[in-house]
């Protein structure tokens, strides 16, 4: 088994490096293919040609692509992302305040939404079953039909304006200072032992941690009820029920384990989709994740900044897809057997 | 012990009441088998399924009974149905690969059924272990922690047998328990079956279409047709003294691996399906049969006992000895005649030559993907195949015989060796096109062979979309008029789809489809495994009138030895990519000489239910 | 002959193109067909002759009546239906228009789309091998990025403007297209009758043309119904951002972000472009979802 693991681990990460570096040069090409000159904002109203000169030497704007990529990947491999224009920050020290932050805000949304779209697609399925399914199927539509952007405005109107009980900007009340431990908010606070702290974040986790899940569950409840629908037509389940078993024992014990592998599988390949959906939320909610990031980089035109942002989304999924690599060939014995 | 009575089952179809079953009433004592007989459709897996009480939505029993010792199964609530499920009732499946949850072990499945059964925890290791091992599997300890995809069909099968006698049942319900299994297994299958039963004194349904393959191992048979039961009684009278004209054209169009050969007599048409049976008044078997007046059509007979303990469901039923047929079928079945394959011509050129032909498939395995695995489809073949001649190849799945047939027609490139066509070596990716006039295929599949949105005309003469010269020279519609007409399709076929055609009209249009551009040589894979005897004998029939007709040769792939003898002069035999045996086929089938060979012939069901069967098989 | 003569079973009449009828006769019966496809329509209708529809210039600013409620509520008037937001420009008149945009940006980036992922899909499918790899494998790339930032990113290099937002979601988006459509192309390459089109001599564009092309259209089409619901969402997204068009062009995104300012006191003004979004997205949904019903015979109702 470990060796399993380690070999499908080692694999992926073979075939990461020329992802990475294709991805990371597409994103460096296509940015440089602005129709607007980014050291514009950069100068002030009064620069000479010969000031934009200099300051275009100076961050090595003037050299050609080509050589200005391989010096980009030469000071990434070393640690180095560059430095932000617009924050003159490095871009490293942005991201690693960033990350954590959304990644505590994207797993509490997936954790949300399995909690919502497992029960969900399970009843989808039973009410498939009995021919009841035409209220469901609208629900799941409609629920489909709202991106995580839209439920977030939705949520902030409900529980901010209308009813306000959750607050809706930042990561925790004013005057909170989080220490920095693992950069995770929840688990950082408990670790002090700040209790009172710890609801304040809680809280300010509830409503874009919600909004991602409504907006990823609908995903999975259709692809649970469609896996569900598949095993009920296999032969061992019909094989099952007359042997005596009951329908209940079936589906949970039978088609449930069968139908978690597409599910699993579906989810890491939507996976960018929550990343996506977090990059609005974070921007909404004025959460400071990495998302909130990408989109001042990109009303900035800062490149900089936004190759960083680029190749650690690149990063991210390629750890989910490898954690959905090994956690499938845990769950499916065929593929234990090599 | 179980005892059925005029059971009907009926269906709300489009609006109708249609009866899928009709009064079917059998008995079965403690200890013996029945055979439950009947080609696809007939609905004789319908009643395995009312038995378990699994009626499909829309289904309904309107009447008879069923008790199974004493208890009125219809009048049972779910709980107590599916408590009788596994415990006095086991059933045994067909597919036996399937049929086992593929994320659990057979440990694990095992296990659960005890559970089920209410065998304590601590008591239910032993027994799993003791069950396994009286099935003869070898290592039961290291087997309970496998998974079903690492064994094989037959071990699965075993172990699904073990299952379902570890509750000791009263009744074993067995559905086509050997179809899906390869020629040993199936002869295992069987003997273990009968072992498990007699010392537990098993009563047995045994569900098959093979009627040969039931007078063996049954004590009683069932005919089954359109959801009637049409003759009952034991099982060496309902074989040799067949009454009704059904059972006895059953068994005449089935041929003959030993003994002399005859033409088959085939029936016409096919049997009704669900949508029509309500449109039938009187005999549903009336339409094809020979003898059939107006009284037959007036009313629906009744089942009738003409001689002790044999019930049969006709006014004009077959007195045995007595000439009522006159077809001309019948009067030959009883004569030895002349009737032979056809050969080819001997002298001429070969058509079609392999030489030392080898095809290897590369598998990547291993972890990542590196380590290569060479499959060995086929193994230094040699073969030719005359002008006119009908050859059969012969082996079972894995034998290598489609990847032959795929490298005569040019699907699948050689991987070393020569295919010679007409004395023309082919080579490449263009044997494939150049091939056409020479060399065409007939699939397996009518579902998957015939594309759903081409109507008849369309899929006769396709080969009419990619030369536009061949219209100037023949005309399409008349051509498409022609090939109808050679494979006894009606005209108004035509513009239907195949969605609309049977299974045996869509082999006729498959096999017209590959005539259109009058090649010299036909290879058919597996053609009709699939369908019906009845309609098997039709398709037979049909193959060796266009052989007269035309003079194309033909090969034939197929694990039927029967059917192969029938239809082809010449056979080869394969196992593993290897040629084993080939020659004259009455020859080799009178004087097998490999071991193989022997094997395959000793696993079919003789003919006369005296000759006792399955043979002795070491268990592999 | 007589023994392989045929007795005609008793017949329907044949029918032309039974498989078409059938999956038409599905698709009438399934209401969400008819609910998405009304849906559809009438915002199709409303986008066409917004000229005529509109009560007012959506851009027209109004300074004297600004966040006016809708004209069911305490202070609002005919004059400005769905009231007015903080600029003073009519919300109804705003929201007619950014469907104009919504729909074109829908109907183009699906269009173009399935374009380019069903070709490619297509030729990976049926040639296998090579080819095959190197489509799928374009194809991971692609997918291992996710597509939001992706779309944002092709902004940033393309700028901004309707066709680049149109561009950017046919480059982000023909990758669901390819691998979906790959897959049952697949499948249909295995079946027979395309081996029996090439043996009576088919050469491989006809084969790809007559053969599998046609069994793969329905599937084309439920993506892109969906694919247009996925668009706007896009669309919606980069306009709210504030890099799809210039402000000139009125799209519901732009509506959003202007409303997010007077969220407190004029929830209405959110409310419309939000619910906009909504009916259409799930206009898309359920058509598309109704057409894959209809070709999926599992997932029908037993008994239908």
């Amino acid at each position: 088994m470990f060796q399993i693991i380690s070999a499908i681990v080692l694999r992926r990460l073979l075939l990461a490096i020329p992802t990475l570096l294709l991805l990371s040069l597409v994103v460096f090409v296509v940015l440089r293919m602005l129709p607007v000159d980014p050291l514009a904002m950069l100068l002030p109203a009064s620069a000479t040609a010969a000031d934009a000169a200099a300051l275009r030497q100076q961050l090595g704007f003037d050299k050609p692509i080509p050589q200005q990529f391989l010096i980009w990947l030469w000071k990434a491999v070393n640690g180095n992302l560059g430095s932000s224009i617009n924050f003159r920050q490095p871009v490293v020290q942005l991201m690693l305040a960033a990350v954590p932050a959304t990644l505590e805000l994207t797993l509490t949304g997936l954790l949300l939404a399995l909690v919502i779209s497992v029960p969900g697609g399970v009843l989808a399925f039973v009410l498939h079953q009995r021919r009841h399914e035409a209220a469901a199927d609208l629900i799941v539509a409609l629920m489909q039909s709202i991106p995580s952007f839209l439920w977030s405005l939705l949520l902030i109107l409900a529980f901010g304006v209308f009813w306000p009980v959750l607050p809706f900007s930042g990561r925790v009340g004013d005057g909170v200072t989080l220490p920095d431990i693992t950069g995770f908010a929840l688990v950082d606070l408990l670790l002090v032992g700040r209790f009172e702290a710890w609801l304040s974040a809680v809280s300010h986790l509830l409503l874009p941690a919600l909004a991602l899940a409504l907006g990823f569950a609908p995903l999975v409840i259709r692809v649970l009820r469609s896996s569900l629908i598949d095993a009920a037509n296999e032969p061992y389940v019909e094989v099952a029920r007359l042997r005596g078993l009951s329908e209940t024992r079936i589906l949970w014990r039978h088609m449930l384990k069968n139908a978690s592998l597409p599910t699993i599988t579906m989810i890491g390949v939507q996976f960018g989709f929550l990343f996506g959906g977090a990059l609005l939320v974070e921007m909404i909610f004025g959460f400071p994740g990495v998302g909130n990031l990408m989109v001042q980089a990109v009303k900035g035109n800062d490149l900089p900044l936004i190759q960083g942002i680029a190749l650690i989304f690149c990063v991210l999924m390629l750890v989910i897809t490898v954690i959905v690599d090994v956690l499938y060939a845990v769950l499916n014995p065929r593929l234990r057997t090599l | 012990m179980l005892s059925i009575s005029h059971l009907t089952l009926t269906a709300r179809l489009s609006g109708q009441s249609v009866e899928v079953l009709r009064d079917v009433s059998l008995k079965l004592e403690r200890g013996k088998v029945l055979g439950l007989v009947g080609e696809s459709g007939a609905g004789k897996s319908m009643i395995g399924r009312v038995i378990a009480g699994h009626i499909p939505t829309g289904f309904e029993v309107t009447k008879g009974r069923i008790v199974f010792d004493d208890t009125d199964l219809l009048a049972l609530n779910r709980k107590a149905w599916r408590r009788l499920l596994g415990r006095r009732i086991a059933f045994v499946p067909q597919e036996p690969l399937t049929a086992l949850n593929p994320v659990l072990t057979i440990g694990q499945t095992f296990a659960e059924h005890l559970a089920h059964l209410g065998v304590p925890a601590a008591e239910r290791r032993p027994l799993m272990l003791q069950q396994l091992d009286s099935v003869h599997l070898p290592n039961p300890t290291e087997l309970v922690h496998r998974y079903p995809h690492e064994l094989s069909g037959g071990q699965c099968q075993r172990v699904l047998i073990a299952m379902a006698f570890a509750a000791n049942p009263a009744l074993i319900v067995a559905d086509e328990p050997t179809t899906a299994l390869d020629v040993v297994s199936q002869a295992n299958v069987l003997r273990l079956l009968a072992e498990q039963r007699r010392t537990r004194q098993t009563a047995m349904l045994l569900i098959t279409h093979d009627l040969r393959l039931a007078s063996h191992v049954c004590d009683d048979i069932a005919v089954l047709y359109a959801g009637e039961q049409v003759e009952y009684g034991q099982a060496t009278e309902v074989l040799r003294r067949s009454r009704h004209p059904y059972t006895w054209a059953l068994d005449h169009a089935t041929p003959d691996v030993h003994g002399p050969q005859r033409q088959l007599p085939a029936l016409a048409g096919q049997m009704p399906g669900v949508s029509t049976l309500g449109g039938i008044s009187g005999c549903r078997f009336a339409a094809r049969c020979r003898q059939s007046q107006a009284a037959c059509t007036a009313q629906p007979p009744a089942l009738a006992e003409r001689a002790s303990g044999h019930w049969v469901r006709c006014i004009y039923p077959r007195e045995v000895g007595a000439r009522t047929l006159t077809a001309a079928g019948e009067a030959s079945a009883t004569a030895t005649s002349g009737w032979s394959a056809p050969r080819g011509d001997a002298v001429a050129p070969s058509l079609v030559e392999l030489q030392d032909a080898t095809l290897r498939y590369t598998a990547r395995r291993g972890i990542l993907g590196r380590r290569k695995v060479q499959n060995v489809a086929v193994n230094q073949l040699s073969f030719k195949v005359q002008p006119g001649e009908f050859v059969g190849i012969v082996g079972e799945s894995g034998s290598g015989k489609s990847s032959v047939a795929r490298l005569i027609v040019g699907a699948e490139s050689l991987t070393s060796g020569r295919l010679l066509i007409e004395g023309q070596e082919r080579v490449g990716a263009k044997a494939l096109r150049l091939t056409r006039e020479h060399v065409q295929m007939i699939f397996q599949d009518p579902h998957s062979a015939l594309n759903p949105r081409r109507s008849v005309y369309r899929l006769l003469t396709q080969a009419y979309e990619s030369d536009h010269m061949a219209s100037k020279r023949h005309p399409r519609q008349e051509r498409a008029h022609e090939l109808l007409n050679d494979v006894g399709l009606p005209l108004d076929a035509l513009m239907r789809f195949p969605s609309q055609l049977s299974g045996g009209q869509k082999q006729r249009v498959n096999i017209g489809r590959a005539l259109c551009v009058m090649p010299r040589l036909v290879v058919a894979d597996e053609i009709v495994s699939g369908l019906d005897v009845s309609v098997q004998a039709q398709v037979l029939n049909l193959l060796i009138e266009l052989g007269r007709r035309h003079g194309i040769a033909l090969v034939l792939i197929s694990h039927d030895l029967s059917v192969v003898r029938y239809l082809c002069s010449r056979v080869v035999v394969m196992q593993h990519g290897n040629v084993v045996e080939q020659g004259n086929t009455e020859e080799v089938f009178a004087n097998p000489q490999h071991p193989y060979t022997r094997l395959l012939l000793a696993s079919v069901p003789p003919a006369d239910p005296s000759i006792a069967w399955p043979p002795e098989i070491a268990v592999a | 002959m007589t023994a392989t003569a045929l007795t005609t079973p008793p017949a329907p009449r044949g029918e032309r193109f039974p498989v078409t009828r059938a999956t038409l006769r599905q698709l009438a019966l399934q209401r969400r067909v008819w609910v998405g496809g009304g849906i559809l329509l009438v915002i199709l209708l409303l986008a066409v002759f917004a000229p005529w529809v509109a009560p007012h210039d959506p851009l027209e600013q109004d300074l004297l009546h600004m966040l006016t409620p809708p004209m069911w509520a305490a202070g609002g008037s005919g004059e400005f239906p769905l009231g007015t937001d903080g600029l003073g420009r009519c919300v109804l008149s705003r929201a007619i228009y950014g469907a104009r945009v919504a729909l074109t940006v829908a109907i183009e980036a699906a269009l173009g789309s399935m374009l380019l992922g069903s070709t490619l899909a297509l030729l990976g499918g049926y040639f296998g091998g090579l080819v095959d790899r190197a489509i799928s494998y374009l194809v991971d790339l692609w997918m291992s990025f996710p597509p939001v930032v992706l779309s944002l990113i092709l902004l940033v290099g393309l700028g901004t403007g309707v066709d680049k937002v149109i561009l950017a979601v046919v480059l982000v988006d023909w990758t669901r297209f390819c691998r979906v459509i790959r897959a049952d192309v697949l499948v249909i390459r295995r079946r027979d009758y395309v081996l029996a089109a090439r043996l009576i001599g088919f050469t491989h564009l006809r084969t790809m043309l007559r053969e599998v092309l046609p069994a793969v259209v329905p599937l084309m089409i439920t993506l892109f119904s969906i694919e247009m619901g996925v668009a706007i969402i896009v669309e919606a997204t980069l306009s709210f951002i504030g890099l799809s068009v210039p402000p000139e062009i009125t799209t519901w995104g732009q509506m959003l972000a202007d409303a997010r300012n007077d969220m407190q006191s004029a929830a209405w003004v959110m409310l419309t472009p939000v619910l906009c979004i909504i009916v259409t997205v799930l206009g898309c949904n359920l058509f598309g979802d109704g057409v894959r019903v209809a070709l999926d015979p599992r997932l029908r109702l037993r008994g239908e």
